[in-house]
């Protein structure tokens, strides 16, 4: 088979081994928990209807203008500051969704805006990020030079542990800051610094939400605005010098074939027969230079990725089946840990 | 300036140009509406506290308990079929945010997660983008040459009319099947539909969330899943089509730049001047013969033995044939939109040739500077394979 179409189905693979393997850790994790504080809200919300004697359509009108009245608890968000902000997370697809056009008319501008503005934005990050690397490959060319090291040349290990570093860094300063102003844990504003950046945005944790933030601390705006711009072109920087040359393999080695068929066309003598060989030979190793060597047995590639998806098969449905288990037999291991941490949800939400 | 520093610095204005008009428009769109909105349920609120006799901190508390229930309205969000839909929106970066994991231990494992697995979905979906648009422009080529049309070359115009075609459809498709299982207008579901394909996934439209639907439908759970996976791979193979290269235009520039630095400081260092020859109508061994007679000179210096170096050279010698005969084509033809069937680089030349003031570009001679550049490497002691390879790279650019 092709090395495009061997690459192209083991990634397809990849890619659901993952995804099966993800929602079976996330089922394990999430699961009891979630039903465990499910259960002690309906409680909760029982004994308030019970208390002041709602039926249930008062609860379910009450309930309706409360969550419609959801998005405004936080303030005015759309004057320029928080359209602003909205227009960031349009254009960089973090999209928290806290804020989200009601109007049709807004509707239909954010997603003209959006047409435009993703590759403008995309095309944007991967060029100051090549920008930031070759300067760090400079800086750090003249540092070894400095430090009078033997090899003055910067290597790709170099590169990729100064990027690494810039985005735990970056990452970092984030979550202190963060933490300061919202009053978030470290963890908590990490984890937020960490979903911003990369432009997932769940929208759980969205800065510049307390009462009247977005009208007042205009320098904590700016601030997070800055943030969020430098942080991304920073993670842009180290996907350009990692992920990008991936990213254009397929392209690569169309165009190679594509040229060596052209060669063998026009030069049907020897010379072309010849180094056709040399050609194959080197494309072999060039692939082992970069990084995935498909090149060996293609095929056996792709057993292996059938098998691997095989065994996470097997991981998932154990999982479960170990939950499931665990829920049976009424050994909830977790369940010591659930009242606690249910009560300190509970003080956290003001109970 | 650097011709890369120019274009990162126009990027970075235009960038901050679009968001300040995008601000400036939202802003009149949707302020008048939530003012109104706003005041309007803060009366309704009032009005149900005193209908019910509740005192503010009561009132809030009840709030409180009702914006707690609302993720577990839906349903049960972390069985199997939810939890793989929470890890689709995680590395495919959509993110809607209708369920966010509230421990932890599951805060720690979905940025693990999302850290392995963003740029896996991203080189994959650009992979299976890339193979999208060869089969594409096989299919097209195949009916062009059914229809009799007189030229059957595929050109990128050609393909960006699919492409956008495709992509509309998609859309389309999708806003028909949700609002018809949602209950959402025609509209809605094509905005959620562009929201999600975007990755964008703001949540306020959120599919699979109605009535159990992810315990019991699970018929338009798989339905659900497989449109999002090929919707992003089609959009994906829009994006390759038309942005990538765009995204790899500063490294490919900078590379040109060392390469032009290399060749300059070997012709300092060695001070033989290989000319090429001009003449289109002989054949382009001459041209390259010079340069084969300094890379023999030089062939004892390079790492690598003689052997590979002959065969790099003869290999660089048949391709600046097929490519030198290639750009006298695309000449001769003088329509700047068409590209050859095989889609080989020398249309990129064609456009590295308009860009270049180099001398050597204006003779047509456009073989001979990648040659150069070949030679003065091999003599400088790179490894060959990185000669190859770059050069290859160095194709790919427009």
């Amino acid at each position: 088979m092709k090395k495009q179409n061997v690459r192209t189905l083991s990634l397809i693979l990849c890619m659901f081994s993952y995804l099966l393997v993800g929602a079976a850790v996330f089922d394990a994790l999430e699961s009891e928990t979630e039903s465990a504080r499910r259960r002690i809200l309906e409680q909760k919300r029982n004994e308030m209807r019970k208390k002041y004697r709602f039926s249930e359509d008062d609860y379910r009108e009450i309930e309706r203008v409360v969550l419609q009245a959801e998005p405004h608890r936080a303030g005015r968000q759309w004057k320029f500051a928080g359209s602003f902000y909205f227009a960031i997370t349009v254009i960089t697809t973090i999209g928290y969704g806290h804020a989200a056009p009601g109007t049709d008319a807004g509707k239909v501008f954010c997603m003209f805006y959006a047409v435009l503005g993703i590759p403008l934005t995309l095309v944007m990050f991967q060029s100051l990020g090549e920008r930031m690397n070759t300067f760090v490959h400079f800086l750090l060319h003249k540092v070894k030079q400095c430090l009078g090291c033997r090899r003055t040349e910067v290597s790709m290990e170099n590169m990729v542990l100064v990027g690494l570093l810039s985005c735990v860094g970056t990452l970092c300063v984030g979550a202190a800051a963060f933490s300061h102003f919202e009053g978030w844990s470290f963890f908590h504003a990490y984890y937020y610094c960490f979903i911003t950046l990369t432009t997932i945005g769940f929208g759980d944790f969205v800065a510049l939400q307390k009462k009247e933030d977005l009208q007042e601390k205009t320098p904590y705006v700016a601030f997070s605005f800055m943030y969020i711009l430098v942080g991304l072109t920073v993670i842009g920087a180290f996907l350009n010098l990692v992920v990008l040359r991936f990213l254009t393999m397929n392209t690569e080695d169309e165009r190679r074939d594509a040229q060596e068929r052209a060669s063998l066309k026009r030069d049907r003598g020897n010379q072309c027969r010849e180094h056709y060989c040399e050609e194959t030979c080197f494309a072999q190793t060039n692939q082992h230079q970069s990084g995935i060597s498909f090149c060996a047995c293609p095929n056996k590639l792709f057993f292996f990725h059938v098998m691997l998806l095989v065994f996470c098969l097997h991981v998932s449905l154990s999982a479960l089946h170990a939950k499931r288990e665990c829920i049976s037999t009424g050994t909830r291991a977790n369940w010591r840990l659930c009242p606690k941490v249910l009560s300190l949800y509970f003080q956290q939400e003001g109970f | 300036m650097k011709r890369q520093n120019l274009r990162t610095l126009v990027l970075i204005l235009c960038t901050l140009t679009y968001l300040i008009v995008g601000a400036a428009i939202f802003d009149a769109l949707e302020s008048k509406k939530e003012t109104s909105q706003s005041k309007d349920l803060r009366a309704r609120k009032e009005d149900l506290r005193h209908r019910f006799n509740l005192s503010t901190s009561d009132f809030e508390k009840l709030e409180n308990v009702v914006l707690l229930l609302k993720p577990h309205k839906a349903g049960l969000q972390w069985n199997f079929a939810g939890s793989f839909y929470f890890a689709i929106t995680v590395i495919t970066t959509i993110g809607y945010g209708h369920a966010a994991p509230s421990t932890d231990g599951g805060k720690v494992f979905c940025m693990l997660y999302a850290l392995l697995g963003i740029p896996l979905t991203l080189v994959m979906f650009q992979s299976l983008g890339e193979r999208i648009n060869t089969f594409v422009r096989y299919l097209l080529h195949h009916l062009k040459k059914c229809l009799g049309m007189r030229r059957t070359e595929v050109s990128m115009v050609n393909m960006v009319i699919v492409g956008l075609v495709s992509c509309m459809t998609t859309l389309c498709a999708g806003a028909l099947a949700f609002s018809h299982f949602e209950g959402w207008t025609f509209f809605q579901a094509y905005y959620y539909c562009f929201i999600t394909l975007t990755t964008i996934g703001f949540g306020d439209y959120v599919a699979l969330q109605k009535g159990e639907a992810l315990q019991e439908k699970q018929g338009y759970v798989v339905f659900c899943f497989i449109y999002i996976l090929m919707g992003l791979g089609v959009i994906g193979a829009f994006l390759n089509l038309v942005v990538l290269r765009f995204m790899t235009m500063n490294s490919e520039d900078e590379k040109r730049d060392a390469e032009q630095r290399a060749l300059l400081a070997h012709k300092g260092q060695t001070g033989s001047s290989i000319t090429c020859t001009v003449d289109p109508a002989s054949p382009s061994s001459t041209g390259c013969s010079g340069g084969n007679a300094a890379c023999g000179n030089s062939g004892g210096a390079a790492s690598r033995g003689l052997r590979n170096v002959y065969a790099e050279v003869l290999h660089f010698q048949s391709m600046c044939s097929c490519l030198w005969y290639k750009s006298r084509e695309k000449l001769q033809y003088s329509i700047p939109m068409i590209i050859p069937h095989d889609l080989s680089t020398s249309d990129t030349y064609m456009e590295q040739g308009e860009s270049f003031s180099n001398p050597l570009y204006s003779n047509g001679c456009v073989c001979s500077l990648q040659h150069y550049s070949g030679i003065s490497s091999v003599s400088t002691g790179l490894h060959s394979i990185n000669t190859y390879r770059r050069l290859n790279k160095r194709r790919s650019s427009i």
